[in-house]
Parts: structure tokens; sequence; C-alpha cells
């Protein structure tokens, strides 16, 4: 087990830098996501703690060493490929043991470790299959398997489950939380996908062209948004964004956008005095925007304002209404299956003022202190 | 992966059987007149005139009979065997791991370098002969196992190293970082992820490699025409210089392509396509 420190990495390919000046600690035993689009940098990240990438500037220490210049095959970690990386000229259990081979592990400790992996991971026999003869979710296993019998003290793993399909893939998680229970190892994980990234990782840092916009637990990143590029990449459907400007009406802080004046709850309004009377960005999940009905009790931090529906989708257990407000404004919401709006009606709407990000425009971050 | 053809009319089915019938003919007609040829009495061929008969009037095996008794034939065959193995173990020797380091890593002048080495080739090898084996004269290499050997290998490196660098960009990339994450050196990743999946691509360039020796008459005629080593092709040549029965020299030519077409048998079987299926995804 060990920690592994980034500080102040800078990679560029042909003069284009891809990672600027980015610093990052992950705990002993933590499961860290990155999380990014494609391009962010997050695989080249993952591949120069492998060591399979050089580092241009800055320094990587692992359990406080510097790993800069150890090669990629004397760093102790495990890697697992998107492509899994299989050897297809081997069986499942030569795969299994390849490392321990190529390490010179004792016959008996190797027989041990086998049957410690293959029963972990369910692969019980498939020992003799070689890999074109086993299902996409066995493979991942196995090359889940052939990382962990190394007993790295690091685990990387480059979008493991981008290949399974949604059922294999949500079975894959759970597999891999639980592995990450029973061995505890510290699990860098790289992914573009921010359900993976929500439900397995202890912190999210979220990447965007090369630079970390956040790094935090995932109801923190969820909740307290600190870029206006992880407000709109977390969550689904995505955020709502409106221009406007932060200002005090009477006893109520809030912003004066084109669909009315947006108000703050109490906590949010202290924690912005510093930014009055600028422009911002405003978002607001459609997730805290509410359909009222007669019945709907106003909490004093809501605002209430009224929309036109336009557009329908279903999710399912519920379902996005796409409405506009005054100024054309578009904004999308959620509302319960059996809520009943019909299409080009006038519909009131509460926004939870205890939920909304405030954002500067010109340094993209959030205002509030 | 396997494909079923989609079902065809019988007009359609007619066109492709004539079609496969012509180029099978194309192939066997000549294999046919070599054997038959090979085992015709000498009535059978000078006919005097009367048309050649399909199937000689009297099949004999006195050719290879003839063959099997000369001592000579026994020396050539064992040295244009050990010329031709020789061949192909030295070329891929030194093929192989030009062919590997040219085809995983970025080599500086790695287009000057695959142009130098395909340059004999690029002449046809009667004009490339003559300074060739000038340059071997001077080594003394003329007239020894190692001087052909070398020269046979001049020849077939070229091909060996761009076959070789063929086969082993079609390995991905994924498998050797693994292996290298693993721990594994780079002579272990050589050895047991590279050389194995690469297999099938090596065994067509040995096949390659020992029918171009086996079968070359130029420079085996230049470097060791005047010596005590001869090979087959120089003993057929030799055999030609007299007055040519044809049913032998036939026959001579049916014990050149027999062992080829046994080799290549040998090898077949490890050149199984989809050899690196199931590694990614």
């Amino acid at each position: 087990m060990a920690d592994v420190a980034l500080s102040h990495i800078y990679k560029s390919y042909d003069g284009n830098p891809v990672i600027a000046d980015l610093s990052l600690t992950v705990k002993s035993g933590e499961f860290v996501t990155l999380l990014g689009p494609s391009g962010c940098g997050k695989s080249t990240m993952l591949r120069m703690i492998a060591g399979l990438e050089s580092i241009d500037k800055g320094d990587l220490y692992i359990a406080g060493r510097r790993y800069n210049d150890i090669p990629a095959q004397k760093r102790r970690l495990a890697m697992v490929f998107q492509s899994y990386a299989l050897f297809p000229h081997m069986s499942v259990r030569e795969n299994i043991l390849f490392g321990l081979k190529i390490n010179k592990v004792a016959p008996a400790l190797m027989e041990e470790k086998f049957t410690w992996a293959i029963a972990l991971f369910g692969l019980t026999g498939l020992e003799r299959r070689l890999p074109k003869e086993i299902s996409g979710g066995q493979r991942q296993r196995v090359a889940l398997a052939r990382a962990l019998v190394l007993d790295p003290d690091v685990l990387l793993l480059d979008e493991p489950l981008s290949n399974l399909d949604a059922a294999l893939r949500e079975s894959a998680m759970e597999e891999l939380k639980r592995v990450h229970r029973s061995v505890g190892k510290t699990i860098i994980y790289v992914t573009h996908n921010q359900v993976e990234a929500m439900s397995m990782s202890g912190r999210i840092a979220v990447l965007a062209g090369g630079n970390l916009e956040q790094f935090a637990a995932p109801q923190a990143v969820y909740d307290d948004p600190q870029t206006l590029f992880t407000a709109g990449f977390i969550g689904s459907p995505p955020m709502n964004f409106l221009t406007g400007l932060l200002q005090t009406r009477g006893t109520e802080t809030g912003i004066a956008t084109e669909v009315g004046f947006i108000i703050l709850d109490k906590e949010r309004q202290v924690r912005c005095v510093a930014s009055l009377g600028k422009k911002v960005i405003v978002g607001i999940r459609p997730q805290n925007i509410s359909y009222t009905d007669h019945f709907s009790a106003r909490r004093v931090s809501d605002t209430s304002i009224t929309l036109k529906a336009e557009l329908f989708e279903t999710l399912g257990d519920r379902n996005l209404v796409v409405a506009r407000g005054a100024g054309d404004t578009v904004l999308r919401f959620l509302m319960k299956q059996d809520d009943d709006i019909l299409p080009d009606r006038q519909v009131g709407v509460f926004i939870d003022g205890r939920k909304i990000h405030v954002f500067d425009p010109d340094t993209r971050k959030s205002i509030f202190k | 992966m396997k494909t079923r053809l989609p079902p065809m009319s019988s007009a359609q089915r007619t066109i492709w059987l004539i079609g496969i019938a012509g180029v099978l003919f194309f192939i066997l007609a000549p294999l046919y007149l070599l054997v038959k040829y090979s085992i015709s009495d000498s009535a059978s061929i000078n006919t005097g005139g009367a048309p050649v008969p399909f199937w000689p009037y009297h099949p004999t095996l006195i050719n290879y009979w003839y063959l099997f008794t000369d001592s000579q034939f026994y020396k050539v065959i064992c040295s244009s065997l050990f010329i031709a193995l020789g061949t192909v173990v030295v070329s891929m020797m030194l093929g192989i791991p030009a062919a590997y380091v040219l085809g995983r890593y970025e080599v500086p002048g790695r287009k000057t370098l695959m142009l130098g080495l395909i340059s004999v080739r690029l002449f046809p090898d009667i004009s490339s002969v003559v300074p060739v084996t000038e340059f071997f004269i001077r080594f003394d290499a003329q007239n020894t196992y190692w001087g052909i050997v070398l020269a046979h290998t001049l020849l077939a490196l070229p091909y060996v190293i761009f076959i070789g660098i063929g086969s082993f960009e079609s390995i991905p990339r994924d498998l050797e970082q693994q292996a290298r994450v693993m721990g594994a050196s780079r002579f272990q990743i050589f050895r047991r992820i590279l050389l194995p999946l690469s297999v099938p691509g090596l065994v067509a360039i040995a096949i390659y490699t020992f029918l171009l020796s086996w079968d070359e008459f130029v420079f085996a005629y230049f470097l060791l025409g005047l010596g005590k080593i001869s090979t087959l092709t120089l003993y057929l040549k030799q055999k030609m210089t007299y007055a040519p029965p044809q049913n032998l020299l036939a026959t001579i030519s049916v014990c050149l392509s027999l062992p080829v077409i046994l080799f290549a048998m040998l090898m077949q079987k490890y050149m199984t396509a989809g050899i690196t299926q199931g590694s990614v995804k």
C-alpha cells in the first residue's frame, strides 16, 4: 500500500501542453477516479504514473519516493488497460500467472495466489480457456485478477468497464467496490463516465484540458461544484445556466435574471457578499426546479416563477420538461411521473434557493466563499 | 471469423466451377507434365512424329533409379539442403531482431535504412551478382558454404525484415506495455509475448527463405560454379550441358520441387490465422 503524490506535473506532445501544472495526492488505500471528457489528459496521467509516458516537468512520488526515473517494469504497480490486453496465446491460468513467473515467485506461493484470485473473481472452471474463448465480462475479471495477484502497491485502471454492456457494468462496479474493500489497495481509476466515478470512488479528480478542476468526494463534487466545468459535467440531465446580476433587493440577496429574481438561501447569501453587484452565471440543476400545483408550499428560500412547457422526455421514473421562461430562456426540470402537465401550458415552478450555484464568468470559478 | 457465403443460383455456381477448374488446370498441368516426363520411357518422348501420348507407353522409374544411384546426386541434395537451412537460420537470426526493432521502436533514419536493405534487390540478380562475387572473392568466400549462405542471406534479408516488420507491427501495443508494467524486461517481452504471437509471420518467412535459397541459381553459379560444392540447381545445369534427356531433367526437377512442398506442408500448421484474437476487447 502506498500513497501517490503528483506535484506540479507538466506534459506536452509536440509543444502542445496536455497537462499543465497539475498537483494531486492520492492517500494510501484510497479509491480515486480521474474523471473528464476525452482528451482531458486523464489517461496520460495514469500512464505517467505507470511509467509508460515520461514526465516533462514535476515530480511523482509513490510511498514518499521519487519515481520519475524508475522504469515501468520496476514500479511494482499493476494496470488494467481499457482493452484488457490479455495475452491471446496464453490460457486464463497462464495470463494470471505471467507476472508472478516474471517476478520469480515461488511455485507454492504462486499456486496459493492463483487459487485466491480465481475464487475472488469467480473464474473457477475457466483456467484452461484462451481469452478468445471467454466472454467480455470474464476477460475483464481475468485482467483484474492478473493485476491483483501481483500484490501491487497501487492499482491503475484505465476505463476497464467501457467495453461492457450496461448490465454487466453495473455488476462489475459492485465487484470492483467489493474487491477494493477486501484488498484495500490504492486504486487510481480513469473514466469519462460520471456514474462509475460517483458510485465507486472515495474522491473524484475532475480534469478538463489538462487542468484539475476539482478534487473532492463525489457528493461534494455534485453539491458544491467549484468550477463552471465541473458544474456542467457532473449531473444528469445537465445543469441549467443563466446569466444575471448578483444584487440585494430588500432583505434578500439573489440574482436578477431574465426569468426573474432568483433568491439565495441565507447561508449562500453570506458566502457571496464579496461579489455583490457583479455579473454572474447561475447554475440550477433540473432536480432543483420543482413543478408546483396548488398544494405545494413555498419555502422562504424558494423562488417562484412561471414557465411555458414545450417538450417532454421520458426518463422512466420521471419526465424531463423543457420549458421556456421570460426572455426566451430555456430551462430544463424534472417532474414526477404522475404530475400532469400539458404541452404549451403555463406552469409554476419553485427554484430551490439552497441548491443554487453561482460562478464568476471571467474566472469560471464558484463565487461562494 | 468465418462467414457463410450467400446462396448461389445454379448459373452462378456453374460459372464459379468453370473458373476454379480453369485456375486448377493452369496450376496442375505443368506439374502433370513434369511428373509424366520423369516417368517416360524414351519412346514416349521421341515419338518420331506421332503425337506425344498423355501417358507414357511404358511408364518407368529408370530415371529415378539413375539419380538415386548417382552418388553425386546425394551430395548436391545434401549441400542444397544445408545451404537452404543455413540461409533460413542466418537470415532469421539477423533479420528478426532487426524487424522487431524497426517495427516496434522509433529508429532514426529508418527510411534510409529500409531503402538500403532493399537496394540489393532493386537490381536484377544478374547485374548485382558480379560486384557481389568480386567482393566475396576478396574475402575468400567463393567455393565455401559460409560464402554461399551469406550470399543467399543477402538476397533473403530484405524480405525477412519487411515481412517481419509487418508481423511485429500487427501485435497490439497494449500487450507489450501490459507486460512491461508487470515487470517483464524487453527480452522477456520479445521472447514470451512478441515471438509466440508472430509465429505465423515467421513461418511464412522461413518457407520463403528456404525456397529462395533452394532454387537459387545465379549466385550459386558465380560463387560455386568452379568448385567442389555443388547445389541441385547447378547439378541440373550440369546435366543440361550434355545432350539432355528430357526425362532425366524432369526427374531432377521433381526432386527439386518435392522438399519445397514437404517443407511448406510441415510449416503450414503454424500459419494459423487470428492468433491475436481475444487479446483486446
